[in-house]
């Protein structure tokens, strides 16, 4: 029996720290800093002239180059520590440097914007779902 | 995981699935849709999204579990909306080990400096494992039936490889246009015209056993009531299912569909250059086009003239050209259309020859 890991949703930077512990995530940001002693990275985002920072823990990604100043996309589970806040345990680090950030973003809101019209469309049909 | 089941008395029949033409497609549909597909109680092994009968799928998506054996990889795939298992067949080429003694010998028959075949033939190999052979994190392309199996739904790939995507741009994409696909296609309902007798269907219906008629019999004039009983059959067909079960209603009696049927066909008739009146008057008299021998030999005469000035010797002449000739010299109801249909038959009896899309010359 295959044990598939739980979907990665994609969120923005800015919405990581609000998220629970526990969630499978997918965002993205720019390496500023990377500590191998505690295999820490952290990523930035600009957002609404505020600067989000995302916390990565890299050990199950290690080794990986680190290119300072590049764009990654970071795919793990959110997880709570003391001090720290929110970090994404990474299962994925992948540099993607060269990235158009604001198509991203565009992307990423166009398929938030289908499902919720869709889920919109549904609730007016009024058909009782049976979610298991 | 699973949505409530579809009624099954909500399926379409599964004789109107090909009917569908998603049905025949590699889907692109979410993962998350893909696992909530409802089977077919009709056929297993083919699902519905949204009325749509499906079967094989188009994915795009990032590795997050990789299990190999002998013969196959498993490759958990997920892109964002949902997480599926997809089995990657290894094809034999890539299951062959590299026998070293072998390609040793080879080497040295090799042309030197030359096209080195086996070399080569070893490079592509190497490249083609490249491509089957995925690592966690890195992006792969599945399309293939789905299947259920130990009540997992999986997807069964005929193609897999991966994508190089160092800037995003794919799945970009990919994010952007699955949605107008759902908006445009999938979301949309499987409308299937059943075989009514739609104002549409019953003048093409019409028009083809005009124009069978005036083929089969080389028809070269004729008026339109020498034409109008063949139409009659279709009246009557109309009438009967009308009246099957339904009270009397006041509106057009059989006479006057007739005309009416008729004169939609002949106007389309003239529409595609079929046929042409050559001289409007009370008596409505129609010719057909390819069988006018009068207009045929005025069209070759003037392309075989024109085709010996200067001006048209090397490029021949433009088709409006030779209109604006036709309806000076023979009859101003000579449509384009209906040259076109002319233009054609010359052609085929390789009196003329076409130096262009819109150009004729003579031999």
């Amino acid at each position: 029996m295959s044990m598939l890991p739980p979907t990665a949703v994609f969120r923005f930077p800015w919405e990581v720290n609000s998220i629970k512990e526990g969630e499978s995530v997918r965002t993205f940001g720019r390496l500023v800093c990377y500590q191998p002693d505690e295999s820490k990275a952290t990523l930035t985002a600009q957002h609404a002239s505020k600067e989000h920072r995302v916390f990565v823990q890299t050990q199950f990604v290690e080794p990986f180059n680190p290119i300072i100043g590049a764009q990654y996309l970071v795919l793990g589970e959110t997880e709570m520590y003391e001090g720290v806040g929110v970090m994404v345990r990474a299962r994925v680090l992948n540099c993607v440097d060269g990235v158009n950030t604001a198509l991203l973003q565009k992307a990423i809101a166009e398929q938030r914007s289908f499902f919720a019209e869709r889920e919109s469309k549904q609730g007016e049909v009024a058909q009782p779902q049976d979610v298991t | 995981m699973q949505a409530a089941a579809m009624d099954p008395a909500d399926e379409p029949p599964s004789m109107l699935w090909g009917m569908d033409p998603i049905f025949s497609a590699f889907a692109r549909l979410f993962v998350r849709d893909i696992l909530q597909m409802t089977e077919s109680v009709q056929v297993p092994g083919i699902y519905f999204y949204n009325l749509h009968p499906i079967y094989k799928v188009d994915v795009l998506g990032t590795v997050v579990y990789k299990r190999e054996r002998d013969d196959f990889f498993c490759y958990g795939v997920d892109d964002g909306t949902g997480v599926i298992n997809c089995l990657c067949w290894k094809s034999n080429l890539l299951k062959e080990e590299e026998d070293p003694s072998k390609s040793g010998t080879k080497h040295s028959d090799a042309a030197e400096g030359g096209f080195d075949l086996v070399a080569e033939l070893r490079k592509l190999r190497q490249k083609q494992r490249k491509r089957c052979h995925l690592e966690i994190g890195e992006l792969i392309r599945v399309r293939g039936p789905v299947k259920t199996s130990r009540q997992q739904r999986e997807i069964t790939a005929s193609t897999y490889y991966k994508v190089d995507d160092p800037v995003m741009a794919v799945q970009i994409a990919w994010m952007m246009e699955v949605p107008q696909l759902y908006r445009l296609f999938y979301d949309k309902h499987f409308q299937l015209d059943e075989a009514g007798d739609s104002a549409e269907t019953s003048l093409s219906k019409a028009t083809n056993i005009i124009k069978d008629f005036l083929k089969q019999r080389l028809v070269a004039k004729f008026r339109p009531y020498d034409v109008q009983d063949l139409l009659q059959p279709l009246i009557s067909g109309r009438l009967q299912t009308q009246s099957a079960g339904q009270e009397a209603v006041a509106g057009p009696s059989g006479c006057q569909q007739l005309n009416q049927l008729l004169k939609e066909v002949l106007q389309v008739l003239q529409d595609q250059g079929t046929v042409y009146r050559k001289v409007k008057s009370q008596d409505e008299v129609y010719h057909v086009t390819i069988q006018d021998k009068d207009l045929l030999i005025t069209v070759k005469d003037i392309i075989r003239e024109d085709s010996k000035r200067e001006k048209y010797a090397e490029k021949g002449c433009h088709i409006l050209h030779i209109l604006s000739a036709v309806r000076q010299r023979y009859s101003l109801n000579v449509s384009k259309a209906a040259l076109e249909l002319v233009l054609q038959t010359l052609e085929c009896d390789s009196d003329i020859v076409s130096t262009s899309d819109s150009h004729y010359i003579a031999f």
